[in-house]
């Protein structure tokens, strides 16, 4: 098995030379910020080139790459005048990428000139096979972004999670951040006084204040996962084959797999969520362990029950 | 490591380099870096260095050396090789590397790597306040871009059923991917990350796109409106401290108090699934039927201790 470290590596290597033998001179600090380079790594990439040619593998034969000074130098490398094609995956990153850009509200002209252009190259004669959706903006995400971009406090009203209420809270929004077919902030919250994440669809009303906030010099970096923290409640289920999407929305562990179907482990900051889920699944999902949740799962029940009877 | 990427880098440049076909046995005793290795163990290197070539995005090539096809060597054209200057102005490469910075495809930066290929990063003024992520399982859904773009055929299995597709597009939407296209009995759209055993056949222009096809419209904007089903329509009652967050859902004008509304549903499933996912603050009131289906559904998770 290769690593994708090594394909990688490769990558950039086929991308340098190009880039480096289409110049007269090209200044190292500029290939570190262009390519993503640290200097070690680039020294040692420069070192696995100058060893490496046409067969034979004599001086005349071997690549040059080294160092001068400051400057990269690359010759005797005409095979590798252009870098290798893009990669599928790697065309549609890079088209969706902007595509999303721009679906976001975001895109320039220079953006969309862009993404026409790549478009042409990459998807030849193919018209509109790809389209990115990113859900549509309402006036709250447009506040977040605007009070995110000015360092402004943000107060609004938040209906939480699974907690069946809803707070006004003062946010300092560090990021406004899209993921999963949902906007978030996430930011420092002065209710709760630490750093907290919102799904923007949760929130009711927000209003931008005057009051001017520092941004910390490190934003945390948002993702897909949620972390649980402390007093967060867990519980065991069995999932059977038609639940298997549960994994894919919900922060679970995977206990054990199954020929068809898993035992997992799922967090929630409160019992209710899980109970509802294990109401929407039906008999796909089993609650293996949790006391609070099997509380919670019969009064939700038995209220539904009560409802539709 | 080492080794390995620069046995890569001098078979490449091999392969580029031979007007002709070069037989693995060729390779074996030409490139440095495949030594005095036994037989298995070269063909167990050549066979992990082809899948390298390929992950970089290398077109290698096989083809038969005589017109009995008794040995076969192998190639990369130079021209194909090649990226394809798409003839970018710096502004544009400074709105792409910006947005390359801002988005990423199941966690990771893919339009970086890409952009590395075009010619590097540039520095962008900052727009880190905002950024996506598009999760995404990234194998299938580079080989059925491939599919697409190619007009190729595609097999796979789906909710454990084999089917075979023309692919005419692929669409982003709410935080999954789907791939759109005619089956033979009409239209129809597949989530991605659901799809196994994927097979992309080799014939390229097998097919022709309906004239004017666009893949933004064939997809259904809630996932409850699409699916196999009958179509139906649902009542449907939501509590004053969740009506706005339905409403929004929904794409309705924000009510004031409590929300009821006639919905059309031709996925049942999907649509108690998402009126449950309000617990007791929200009701299907008709049809009878579909009350009955919540009860049942209810009434299973109950069971069990």
């Amino acid at each position: 098995m290769t690593s994708s470290r090594t394909v990688s590596r490769l990558s950039r290597i086929l991308a340098l030379i190009p880039y480096v033998l289409e110049r007269d001179s090209v200044e190292m600090g500029e290939v570190l910020e262009r390519f993503g380079y640290t200097p070690e790594q680039l020294s040692r990439d420069l070192d696995t080139v100058f060893v490496c040619g046409l067969p034979g593998y004599g001086p005349g034969e071997l690549m040059e790459a080294y160092l001068d000074e400051d400057v990269v130098v690359i010759d005797a490398a005409d095979y590798f005048t252009r870098a290798p094609r893009l990669t599928p995956t790697e065309a549609l990153g890079l088209l969706a990428a902007g595509m999303t850009v721009i679906d976001m509200g975001e895109g320039n002209p220079a953006l969309q000139s862009a993404v026409g252009k790549l478009s042409k190259v990459l998807v030849p004669g193919a018209g509109p096979v790809l389209s990115v959706d990113v859900l549509d903006e309402n006036e709250h995400v447009r506040r977040l972004k605007e009070a995110a971009a000015a360092s402004r406090v943000v107060r609004i009203v938040y209906r939480s999670v699974g907690r069946e209420q809803t707070t006004e809270r003062d946010v300092e929004p560090w990021i406004v951040f899209h993921t999963l077919g949902t906007w978030y902030v996430v930011g420092h919250c002065r209710l709760v006084g630490g750093e907290r994440t919102f799904r923007v669809d949760r929130i009711k009303e927000s209003e931008m204040l005057d009051e001017v906030f520092r941004r910390p010099s490190r934003v945390p970096v948002p993702g897909i996962g949620y972390t649980p923290s402390e007093g967060d409640i867990s519980c065991v289920i069995d999932l059977d084959a038609e639940a298997m999407w549960v994994p894919e929305y919900y922060p679970v562990e995977i206990l054990e797999r199954r020929q068809s179907g898993a035992r997992v482990r799922f967090w929630a900051p409160d019992p209710e969520v899980a109970a509802r889920l294990l109401l929407r699944l039906g008999s796909a999902g089993r609650l293996v362990e949790g006391p609070e949740v099997a509380g919670r799962l019969r009064e939700l029940g038995s209220s539904l029950l009560a409802l539709y009877s | 490591m080492q080794s390995v990427v620069e046995r890569v880098l001098n078979l490449l440049i091999y392969l580029l380099e031979s007007p002709t076909p070069v037989t693995a046995d060729d390779i074996r005793h030409t490139v440095q870096g495949y030594g005095d290795q036994s037989d298995e163990a070269f063909h167990r290197m050549f066979e992990r260095d082809k899948d390298v070539l390929r992950r970089l995005g290398v077109p290698l090539k096989r083809q038969p050396l005589d017109v009995w096809e008794v040995d076969y060597g192998y190639t990369v054209d130079p021209d194909e090789y090649a990226v394809e200057d798409p003839g970018l102005t710096q502004e544009e490469r400074v709105a792409l590397s910006v947005a390359a910075r801002m988005v990423r495809l199941g966690g990771s930066h893919i339009g970086l790597d890409a952009l590395l290929k075009l010619g590097g990063v540039e520095r962008g003024v900052g727009l880190e306040p905002i950024g996506a992520d598009l999760g995404a399982t990234a194998t299938d859904l580079g080989d059925l871009f491939t599919a697409v773009t190619e007009r190729r055929l595609v097999e796979f299995g789906y909710r454990g059923q084999a089917r075979r597709l023309r692919p005419y597009g692929i669409a982003h939407r709410r935080g999954h991917w789907y791939v759109v296209g005619e089956t033979g009995h009409g239209e129809r759209v597949y989530r991605i990350d659901r799809i196994e055993d994927l097979e992309v056949s080799e014939e390229r222009g097998s097919f022709d796109k309906p004239r004017g096809f666009d893949v933004r419209g064939v997809l259904d904007s809630l996932p409850w409106e699409s699916g196999g089903g009958e179509r139906v329509e649902a009542r449907v009652r939501f509590d004053p401290d969740v009506a706005w967050w339905a409403a929004r859902t929904l794409g309705m004008p924000e009510p004031e108090g409590e929300l009821v509304t006639v919905l059309p549903v031709v996925n049942t499933d999907a649509f108690i699934g998402w009126v449950l996912s309000f617990g007791d603050s929200a009701e299907i009131l008709e049809p009878e039927t579909m009350r009955r289906e919540v009860l049942r559904r209810v009434e299973a998770a109950m069971a069990v201790p």
